[in-house]
């Protein structure tokens, strides 16, 4: 993930407060999230799922969405979801290791 | 799924009410309601009803037509009780009448799953056993009525005992291990997070085993032993080849611990395996094909099929799809709006672990029961199979309220996960 301009903690924050629904692990630390840009009132994301057949994902992305655009001063939002690179567990926080029971082990 | 459940509910008290009828021999009109309650009600609701909701998501596609998929649930759930009621009663005009209405709900189905996999453009394994798996079920139920049809006007004097393991097999192997040989790839690694990393055990397990059906089914028909045997083996080492190839996905998977649902799916898989190994010694041509009960018989078989097998592999993959399901229609359009519990936190695991674990462990006492034909055995099956099935529907209904009552404020948090 990457943070390409200043004021993005907010932005980070209201991402990490929607969790994955199967896994219950933020989408953040799921590593979903490609790159944050906030320009004035513009905020940009770039994410991807864990599949591409990820039947929550419209949800998620919805969810993106909602959540970006309630934060104070955001007046567009715009998230583009790629595929490529594809999510792979080298992705995944160390928080969501352990929260998926790798107990702060590598991934692979 | 609601009806899969009310089902769940009526199978296993039709058992609990009257356990010795398991005393008698499988084609009694009763056992012949009783089997149809489970695969028909119970197993074919739950899975089609699955397939309708999951079949677009991983083929990467839209239904074909729901208004299709509608008009189907109405003639099943018109269909199926009317079907059982004329075995029960062994009306055969009945059973012909309600069997058809299933059989175009059936036909419906599988056309709208055709055109579904047409329209996805994939051909992969898990593409191919959705697709195959709802024709297989089309001719099951076609074979059905043309069973009766003769049964009716005697028009092709022949064994019904051999047809009728042979119609029962074209569903069983058909239908159910079609689909469960190619969709576990998908469901698996999206529950576990994890990836399939070779794709050629998943496809010679589903090609092995629908070779080894297309002997079958005729074998089963006209008595022929020892290619029966074959092309069971042959269906055995596709199943195999299959346990391998998941195996090897589970090893890739991200989410370390289990949970009861795929614990579960996991042992009815392996309940399969053991029904198709003791299916190779029932038709093995020096056993004798006898309908009589009790002793090393189609009941044992038939028990180890349903309550170790296809029960555990379908409330297994439920307590997976309810949530996940209940989840998306009740908690989906609010992310972003509120906080939202996680899937797995709608259920309750305890409820699940409890649930599954006695459906399973009554499979010893039934077993014994209908093998030594022992009454008081067959009764503490029977009663352990209801009391499990009905922890599972408490933790089922507990899922489904959230669609009239969902959670709000503060998100409800999913069991503390330890590494195993």
């Amino acid at each position: 993930m990457s943070d390409t301009s200043p004021g993005t903690t907010a932005v980070w924050q209201a991402l990490a407060a929607i969790p994955d629904p199967e896994f219950g692990v933020s989408i953040v630390d799921l590593g979903l999230i490609y790159s944050v840009e906030r320009l004035a009132d513009d905020v940009n994301v770039v994410m991807t799922l864990t599949t591409t057949t990820c039947p929550s994902g419209s949800w998620i992305y919805e969810g993106v969405r909602t959540a970006l655009g309630k934060l104070p001063g955001v007046k567009n939002v715009r998230v583009d979801l790629v595929f490529d690179p594809p999510w792979n567990a080298e992705m995944l926080s160390t928080n969501a290791r352990q929260q998926l029971g790798w107990d702060g082990a590598s991934a692979q | 799924m609601g009806l899969g459940l009310a089902w769940l509910a009526f199978a296993a008290g039709m058992i609990a009410a009257a356990p010795s009828m398991l005393a008698l021999p499988h084609i009694a009109p009763v056992i012949i309601a009783l089997t149809h309650a489970w695969v028909l009600g119970v197993f074919v609701t739950v899975a089609v009803g699955a397939m309708y909701q999951l079949a677009p998501v991983v083929l990467g596609t839209t239904l074909w037509s729901e208004r299709a998929g509608w008009w189907h649930y109405v003639q099943h759930l018109i269909g199926v009780p009317g079907m059982i009621y004329g075995f029960w009663h062994w009306d055969l005009k009945m059973i012909g009448l309600f069997g058809s209405l299933v059989g175009t709900g059936i036909a419906m189905f599988a056309v709208n799953v055709w055109r579904t996999v047409i329209r996805s453009g994939k051909r992969d394994a898990v593409a191919w056993s959705i697709a195959l798996a709802a024709g297989w079920l089309t001719l099951t139920v076609l074979a059905g009525l043309l069973l009766v049809a003769n049964r009716y006007w005697l028009f092709w004097p022949t064994d019904l005992l051999a047809l009728l393991r042979a119609h029962a097999h074209l569903g069983l192997v058909g239908f159910f291990l079609t689909l469960l040989q190619g969709v576990t790839f998908q469901l698996v690694p999206m529950f576990m997070l994890g990836t399939v990393p070779d794709w050629r055990p998943v496809r010679a397990g589903l090609w092995l085993s629908q070779f080894g059906l297309l002997g079958l089914v005729p074998a089963l028909a006209w008595h022929a032993g020892y290619l029966a045997a074959a092309c069971t083996t042959l269906i055995i080492a596709g199943m195999i080849i299959s346990a391998w190839a998941l195996k090897q996905t589970l090893r890739t998977r991200k989410k370390r611990q289990l949970d009861p649902g795929v614990k579960g799916f996991l042992r009815g898989l392996g309940g399969l395996v053991g029904a198709a190994v003791v299916g190779l010694l029932l038709v093995w041509p020096t056993t004798p094909w006898s309908s009589a009960p009790g002793g090393f018989s189609a009941m044992v078989y038939i028990v180890i099929l349903f309550v170790a097998g296809l029960l555990p592999v379908i409330t297994g993959m439920m307590c997976k799809i309810v949530p996940f399901l209940t989840w998306m229609r009740a908690y989906g359009p609010k992310v972003g709006h509120t906080p939202t519990p996680p899937a797995g936190a709608l259920a309750n695991p305890r409820l699940e672990r409890w649930a599954l674990a006695i459906q399973g462990a009554s499979a010893a006492p039934l077993l014994v029961g209908v093998w030594r034909l022992n009454t008081p055995l067959l009764c503490a099956g029977a009663w352990m199979l209801a009391a499990g099935v009905v922890l599972f529907l408490f933790d089922m209904f507990g899922i489904l309220k959230h669609l009239w009552w969902p959670t709000s404020g503060a998100p409800v948090t999913l069991e503390k996960r330890s590494p195993s």
